[in-house]
């Protein structure tokens, strides 16, 4: 069966330029334009994969990242964050969250920073799935 | 039971005084001698001494001297010979209780011995409270030192410079703390310099028994180096007589010097944001300009127009994205000129309204704009107005698209008309989702943005430099969940 992808992001450069490489490499790929949106769809559509943008307005990917690794139902579904954030800043807000009384989160297995070629983006989907 | 030694050469006496004595209640020792009387004397310590005035060898008033020199308290009553009137003087003024006349007749040497004794008691009472008073003496002094050194102590470790002088200003007390603001030995300074010269202000001139309150000022160390502190004093007053005076300095060099070094992280704090925020912008844009190279190779390998036209447009709206953010980097750093001309107001919102209609209507959202028809050209720089226009009304727009509330009926308004203190107010007012009051606090801060990867976070910064630019002001008006409304006021003629 084709894997469906999920893109999260607000741009939508970014959503046609992501679901686009999923596709040219044998996948199925929905969008949604922020968190809120995105968990619904998750909910809804049970993607394979997620590849989730960090800032977006309404509901951030740091938010929505901590919510699915909290849940149990989504706790293993592979994310890629992909982000004009450096993993470092992703990785400091996430602590000071924690820190704040919430669930200690794991890092992320995958974290690109934009621009990401196409080639990369590729590979990462591939070893996302093959886990 | 009072013991009592009897000296005297004739035995017989002896025997007989003894004998009475004993018959009375007292013990009782004796003595041929006056030799062995002091030896006993030395020895048993009697509470009082009977001696005969005439004896071979050594006389009463010898042994009478010797005893007293033993003891100073001693009780001693001589007898005399009848009559011996001199001698019994004598004997007085060396220090006898008493004396009794030979032949001893009981009655008087029970008197004798009676006035010896309360002689005795009140000699020991005094011994004892002059030892009382010693001891008290000697406590007090003590604790009056431990309380001294325990001030003195406070004194010297105090975290405050303290400097204290006698009522002619001679300095008395410069604590270490003192030492280390001023530079001044304590040795170098106690009682040689003038406090005046050393308190940063005259409070001689202080009203009465009032304390001078901290405040930050400067004084001169020994080398001439200024030094900041905070200084508090006070006249020292007893019974309305000046005694002295007190000053308290608090180092305030180390706290200055973090202060800087704060600031100074502060600053570079805010350029590496910056930079991480225009480094975030431009990423995001060669995001876009390498997607949009991506898909328009894929359009060419399979010849799909479609990908074409997805690419094409991807690569065209991040170069426009590029030329905006240019645009702001350059209005934000004062290298662009605002070039100003006279200009239609209806002309400049007709251009923005046009260009945003139709994404409005994409969200469902209603754009009104609403000139006043009697307004003229005014004098401003066209592009920049445009700029600053564009931004809040597609902030207002996104501010729409972003609400919560999505049964909403979104409204965009744009209205210019001319206000009484010849001014033109462009009001931007839209009913979106309104602003927290965090980010109110943050809204013309630069790189801050709530759009995510599409804001740049110079918008607003830009456009509030350009507004100001013209000499105008920007009014910000929003509660959470209700709306927001930015009204730009530009004067008619520009000072």
């Amino acid at each position: 069966m084709v894997k469906k992808i999920l893109i999260v992001d607000d741009d939508p450069d970014v959503r046609l330029f992501n679901s686009t490489v999923a596709e040219e490499n044998g996948y199925t790929a929905i969008t949604a334009e922020n968190g809120e949106e995105g968990y619904k769809i998750i909910k809804k559509e049970k993607p394979d994969l997620l590849i989730l943008d960090v800032l977006m307005p309404r509901q951030s990917g740091l938010r929505l990242y901590r919510n699915l690794k909290t849940e149990k139902a989504f706790k293993d579904m592979p994310i890629i964050l992909l982000s004009g954030i450096a993993r470092r800043t992703f990785l400091r807000s996430q602590n000071a969250l924690t820190e704040f009384g919430g669930e200690e989160v794991p890092e992320p297995k995958i974290y690109l920073e934009k621009p990401v070629e196409p080639e990369e983006l590729a590979q990462a989907i591939k070893d996302s799935l093959s886990v | 039971m009072e013991k009592i030694l009897i000296i005297d050469d004739e035995q017989d006496i002896l025997k007989l005084l003894s004998m009475s004595l004993r018959a009375d209640g007292y013990q009782t020792l004796t003595a041929p001698s006056g030799k062995e009387g002091i030896e006993i004397f030395k020895n048993k310590k009697p509470d009082i001494v009977l001696t005969d005035i005439k004896m071979p060898e050594m006389t009463g008033l010898e042994v009478l001297k010797s005893i007293k020199g033993i003891d100073h308290n001693a009780q001693v009553i001589i007898i005399t010979g009848h009559g011996d009137i001199d001698s019994a003087i004598e004997a007085l003024q060396y220090g006898a209780s008493d004396f009794i006349n030979k032949p001893v007749k009981s009655e008087a040497l029970a008197v004798a011995i009676k006035r010896a004794k309360k002689k005795a008691a009140i000699n020991r009472q005094l011994k004892s409270y002059t030892e009382d008073m010693e001891l008290m003496c000697g406590i007090a002094t003590k604790e009056f030192e431990r309380k001294s050194k325990f001030q003195e102590k406070l004194i010297k470790i105090s975290t405050d410079g303290i400097v204290a002088t006698d009522n002619k200003w001679k300095i008395v007390i410069f604590n270490p703390e003192a030492e280390k603001i001023f530079g001044y030995k304590k040795s170098e300074i106690i009682r040689k310099l003038d406090a005046r010269d050393i308190y940063p202000f005259d409070l001689s001139k202080m009203p009465d028994d009032k304390i001078f309150p901290y405040k930050e000022t400067i004084v001169k160390s020994k080398t001439g180096e200024e030094i900041p502190v905070k200084f508090s004093g006070r006249i020292l007053y007893e019974k309305n007589n000046i005694v002295g005076s007190v000053g308290f300095f608090q180092d305030l060099r180390e706290i200055k010097r973090l202060e800087k070094e704060l600031l100074q992280s502060e600053r570079l704090a805010a350029v590496g944001q910056t930079v991480a925020g225009l480094a975030h912008c431009i990423k995001n844009i060669l995001h876009g300009l390498k997607g949009g190279g991506y898909i328009l190779d894929i359009g060419f390998k399979k010849g799909e127009t479609k990908k074409f036209e997805q690419g094409w447009r991807m690569v065209k709206s991040n170069i426009a994205r590029t030329a905006d953010l240019v645009f702001d980097l350059l209005s934000y750093s004062k290298e662009r000129e605002p070039e100003y001309e006279p200009y239609s107001p209806k002309k400049l919102i007709k251009e923005i309204c046009d260009l945003l209609q139709e994404n409005a209507k994409e969200h469902d959202i209603q754009l009104l704009c609403e000139v006043d028809p009697l307004l003229t050209d005014i004098s401003i720089d066209s592009k920049g107005m445009y700029r600053a226009l564009l931004n809040l009304t597609s902030n207002a727009i996104d501010a729409c698209i972003y609400d919560h509330d999505l049964d909403a009926k979104h409204k965009v308004s744009i209205t210019v008309k001319k206000e009484k203190d010849n001014t033109v107010a462009f009001e931007i007012k839209d009913n979106g989702a309104g602003m927290t009051d965090e980010v109110k606090k943050k809204l013309f801060g630069s790189f801050f943005s709530t759009k995510g990867s599409k804001g740049t976070g110079l918008g607003l910064l830009v456009t509030q430099k350009l507004v100001h630019e013209h000499g105008g002001t920007i009014e910000v008006i929003s509660e959470q969940g209700k709306g927001s409304s930015f009204i730009i006021r530009l004067p008619l003629k520009r000072g």
